[in-house]
C-alpha cells in the first residue's frame, strides 16, 4: 500500500529484542504474517521465499516447540534447515559462544535462530556473524516472535489491540514472554496489566510499558479481554519463592470462576507448554474461550514473516 | 644523583601546598622543595605541569602466583607507573593465598625484584580464605602485611569475623572488609532494580551492602578493631558510616575510582567490561560517593584493579567475570570531577596520596624533606581517548575502553628514578 510522499522500509538486520522494533515494524510484520495464515489455512503453500538460502536453528536450551516452530516456517518457505540443539556439546567442552558463532558464520548461512539461557547470549553472538540472527529466546530478557505471535492473535480473535485491556498473570520475574509481550502490546496501545506473587514480580515494569502491577488476580482481571497465563517453573517452590502448587493455583489460578469477572468475551492464552491444574484450569485450557492453539497455528506464521524479511541481509 | 625538577606546580595535599617551584631529589628521597639554587645531574623542565605524589592505590589484584596469564605484579606494575601509581597493596586471594608469613615475603620479593612500583601485601584475614580459621595476622604483620581482608568473599560468619576482628586489633592490625551479605544476591550480576529486572538479569541489591556494612561496623565497634570499609557502592552507606564515626568507631573508607564516574545504566547493551562487584548503581548513589569524596569523608580512592583475559570477558554478561582493569585511569576518572568543578585538585588527590600513606602507614605520599622520592608530573587538562589497546596492563578490561579522558601522566618517578615517560 503505497502513500504518496511516505515510504517504509523494514530496516533491521536482526530480530532481537521488541524493544528495537516501532509500532510501524510490528504492524509490517503481523500484517505479513497474516497473509501467510490465511495462505496455510486456504491450503496454499507460499512462494520459496528462501530458496537455495539455509536457516541454522542454534538451541543452546531444550526447546521441541519453538524449534520445530522455526523449522516448518523456514522448510515452508524453501530453505534448507539445519537445527542443533546444542545443549549439552560443544560449549561444555569449553568452546565458547563466540566460537561456536565464528564456526558457523563462517559457513556462511543466512540466517541464524538461537537460543541461549543467557539473557544477552543471542545479542553476543549476533555481533559475530555476517547473517541476519532471530532471537529464540535469551535467558529472561526477551522472546521478541512470541511477542509477535501473541500480538497477532489477540489482533485476530479482537479484531484490533489499541485500547484493550490485556492480564498477564504468573512469573513475571523469569518470563521473557511476558517481556516481549508487554512491549509490543503496549506499542499497539493495548492497557497491559502484570499480575503475579511479589516474589516473582520485578521492579520497573512501567518501563516495560505496562500500566499496574499487582498481585490480586481477582483485580487484575476485573474487565480484562485478553487474559494470559504463564507457565510457572515448579522449581519455584524451592529457594522461598512460593509455598506450594495448591497456594499458587488458589491465588493465581485461572479457574471458571475468576473468569467470569473478565469481559464476557474475553480471550484466554498461554505460551505453552501448560502445567494443567497448577495455572489454569483443564476445562479453560480446552474451553471456547482458548485461542492456545490458534497461537501455536501464528508462531509459524510470524516466524516465516520474520525469516522472509531478514534472511540474506548481510552484514 | 641529584634530579632537579623545575617550573612545576607543587601540589601536595599533605601540607596544603599548591605552586609553583622545584623539587629537588636526591638519593631517592625529596632533598628541597620551592625555591632550589642548588645545582643538580639532571634537571627536568616540567613545563608547568603538576607535580604530586605518585598515587598510592590500597586494592590491586594481579594473577601473581597462580594466574599469570591475568597479570603478574610486573605487568600490573607497567599499567601503574603509566597511570601514576607507585605504590600498590596487592590482595592475598591469589592461588595459593597469602595467608602466611613465607607467601607474604614471596610477594614482597617478587615485588622488589620484578616491578616497577612498591609493592605491599595484604595478608588473608582467613587461612584459605576460607572464613572459619583465623590466618597469623601477628606474624604477618611483623613480615610487612599492611592489612588483612577476606578479599571478594567478606567472611560470612559473624563469629569468626569477630574473633578475628578482636584478634587483630590486639595486633594493632587493620582488617578490610567488603561489606556484602552474600545470600542475598548470589546469582546476581548488575546493580539489582529496574534496568537488571528489563534486562533479565540477576540483581546484586543495595540491601546485601548495607547489611554486610551494618554487621562489620558493629563488630568494629564491639572489638575496637580498626576497620576499612572496601569499596562503599552506595550513598546510605556513608550515612551508616557517618553515624559509626559519630560513635568513635576506628573507620576508614575506601571508593572505587569506577564508582565515581559510572552508574548501572552504563551496562548499556550487556558490556562485560562494566560487570565489576560491588557493581556500579544509581545515579544518586554515584551523586552522593562524589559529594562524600568532596566532604572529605572518602580515605581512599583504589583502582580496584582486577585484571581479566578475553576468554572471562567475552561471554554472555551473566557468566562473564567480575572485575575491571582500573590502574591507568583511576587518576584521570578524579581528574574528571575536578575538571568539573565538584572538587578541588588537592581534595581529589588526598584519598590517592597522603591519606592511604597514613592507613598503611608509609612514609611516601606527600612532598616532604626527607620523604621518598615518588612523584608524578602530570596535565590534569590533557585530553585522551582511552582504547584499551593502548592499555599496558596484561588484560585489557577497561570500562572506560572507547571514553574520552582527561588529564595524563607525562612522567612516573620511583624513588628518583625515572621509570615512565610519556
Amino acid at each position: 500500500m503505497a502513500i504518496p510522499g511516505y515510504s517504509y522500509e523494514f530496516e533491521h538486520r536482526h530480530l532481537l529484542s521488541i524493544e528495537d522494533l516501532s509500532r510501524l515494524d510490528i504492524e509490517h510484520i503481523l500484517d505479513l504474517s497474516e497473509e501467510f495464515a490465511e495462505a496455510t489455512r486456504a491450503g496454499h503453500r507460499p512462494e520459496p521465499h528462501l530458496k537455495n538460502m539455509t536457516v541454522i536453528n542454534l538451541f543452546f536450551e531444550n526447546s521441541t516447540r519453538t524449534m520445530s516452530s522455526f523449522e516448518i516456517a523456514a522448510k515452508r518457505l524453501g530453505a534448507d534447515v539445519v537445527s542443533m540443539p546444542v545443549a549439552a556439546s560443544s560449549v561444555k567442552k569449553g568452546e565458547t559462544l563466540i566460537d561456536t558463532a565464528m564456526t558457523l558464520n563462517a559457513m556462511a548461512p543466512d540466517a541464524i535462530v538461537i537460543r541461549h539461557s543467557a539473557s544477552g547470549g543471542v545479542k553476543l553472538l549476533s555481533r559475530k556473524v555476517d547473517c541476519a540472527v532471530i532471537n529464540a529466546g535469551d535467558g529472561t530478557h526477551q522472546h521478541p516472535t512470541q511477542g509477535l505471535l501473541d500480538t497477532l492473535t489477540i489482533r485476530r480473535a479482537k479484531g484490533r489491540i489499541e485500547g484493550l485491556k490485556v492480564t498477564i498473570c504468573g512469573d513475571i520475574l523469569h518470563s521473557r514472554v511476558a517481556r516481549s509481550t508487554t512491549m509490543a502490546l503496549h506499542l499497539l496501545g493495548a492497557e497491559v496489566t502484570l499480575c503475579g506473587p511479589a516474589t516473582l514480580m520485578p521492579s520497573g515494569t512501567d518501563t516495560w510499558g505496562a500500566i499496574r502491577a499487582i498481585s490480586d488476580f481477582d483485580e487484575a482481571i476485573e474487565g480484562a479481554d485478553v487474559v494470559m497465563m504463564l507457565r510457572l517453573q515448579l522449581e519455584r517452590m524451592n529457594g522461598a519463592y512460593l509455598p506450594s502448587q495448591r497456594e499458587y493455583f488458589r491465588n493465581f489460578g485461572l479457574t471458571a470462576e475468576r473468569l467470569e469477572h473478565a469481559a464476557p468475551d474475553a480471550t484466554v492464552m498461554h505460551p505453552g507448554p501448560m502445567n494443567r491444574g497448577v495455572e489454569i484450569e483443564s476445562a479453560i485450557a480446552d474451553g471456547e474461550r482458548s485461542v492456545i492453539t490458534e497461537q501455536v497455528e501464528m508462531g509459524v506464521a510470524v516466524r516465516e514473516a520474520v525469516l522472509k524479511l531478514l534472511s540474506g541481509r548481510r552484514r | 644523583m641529584k634530579t632537579l625538577i623545575k617550573n612545576a606546580r607543587l601540589a601536595c595535599p599533605a601540607s596544603g601546598l599548591d605552586e609553583s617551584g622545584s623539587l629537588l631529589l636526591e638519593d631517592g628521597i625529596i632533598a628541597a622543595i620551592g625555591d632550589v639554587s642548588e645545582q643538580a645531574d639532571e634537571t627536568v623542565d616540567a613545563g608547568g605541569l603538576i607535580a604530586a605524589p605518585g598515587l598510592i592505590d590500597l586494592r590491586v589484584k594481579t594473577g601473581e602466583p597462580g594466574a599469570e596469564q591475568k597479570e603478574t605484579l610486573a605487568t600490573a606494575s607497567r599499567a601503574a607507573v603509566a597511570g601514576g601509581v607507585t605504590s600498590m597493596v596487592v590482595m592475598p586471594d591469589t592461588d595459593p593465598v597469602i595467608d602466611d608469613v613465607a607467601l607474604v615475603q614471596f610477594i614482597a620479593n617478587r615485588g622488589r625484584e620484578t616491578a616497577k612500583t612498591r609493592i605491599y601485601p595484604a595478608g588473608a584475614l582467613t587461612k584459605g580464605l576460607k572464613g572459619e580459621a583465623m590466618a597469623e595476622i601477628a606474624m604477618m604483620s611483623g613480615s610487612g602485611a599492611v592489612f588483612f581482608t577476606n578479599g571478594d568473599l567478606p567472611v560470612e560468619n559473624a563469629s569468626v569475623l569477630r574473633r578475628t576482628m578482636g584478634y587483630a586489633a590486639s595486633c594493632k592490625a587493620i582488617v578490610s572488609s567488603r561489606p556484602n551479605e552474600h545470600s542475598l544476591g548470589v546469582n546476581g550480576v548488575m546493580n539489582a532494580g529496574a534496568q537488571a529486572a528489563r534486562m533479565g538479569l540477576s540483581g546484586l541489591p543495595r540491601e546485601a551492602e548495607w547489611i554486610g556494612l551494618g554487621r562489620d561496623l558493629l563488630l568494629a565497634e564491639a572489638t575496637g578493631c580498626t576497620l576499612l570499609v572496601d569499596q562503599v557502592s552506595t550513598g546510605r552507606s556513608m550515612e551508616m558510616i557517618r553515624e559509626a564515626r559519630r560513635r568513635g568507631v576506628r573507620l576508614h573508607v575506601s571508593v572505587a575510582a569506577h564508582h565515581l564516574f559510572f552508574n548501572e545504566l552504563d551496562v548499556g547493551d550487556y558490556l562485560t567490561y562494566c560487570k565489576v562487584n560491588p557493581p556500579f548503581r544509581r545515579e544518586e548513589d554515584r551523586q552522593a560517593l562524589i559529594d562524600a569524596l568532596v566532604a572529605g569523608e572518602i580515605d581512599a580512592v583504589v583502582s580496584a584493579h582486577d585484571p581479566q583475559p578475553p576468554e572471562e570477558k567475552r561471554l554472555p554478561f551473566g557468566e562473564a567475570a567480575f572485575g575491571a582493569a582500573g590502574l591507568e585511569t583511576a587518576l584521570s576518572a578524579l581528574l574528571a570531577l575536578v575538571q568539573d568543578e565538584r572538587i578541588g585538585l588537592l581534595d581529589a588527590l588526598r584519598p590517592v596520596t597522603a591519606s592511604p600513606a597514613d592507613i598503611i602507614g608509609v612514609p611516601q605520599g606527600r612532598l616532604a624533606v626527607g620523604a621518598p622520592a615518588d612523584i608524578i608530573l602530570f596535565d590534569p587538562n590533557k585530553p585522551w581517548l582511552c582504547e584499551r589497546e593502548d592499555l599496558r596492563s596484561r588484560s585489557l578490561n577497561s570500562p572506560f575502553d572507547g571514553r574520552r579522558m582527561v588529564g595524563r601522566v607525562n612522567r612516573t618517578i620511583i624513588a628518583g628514578e625515572t621509570v615512565f615517560e610519556r
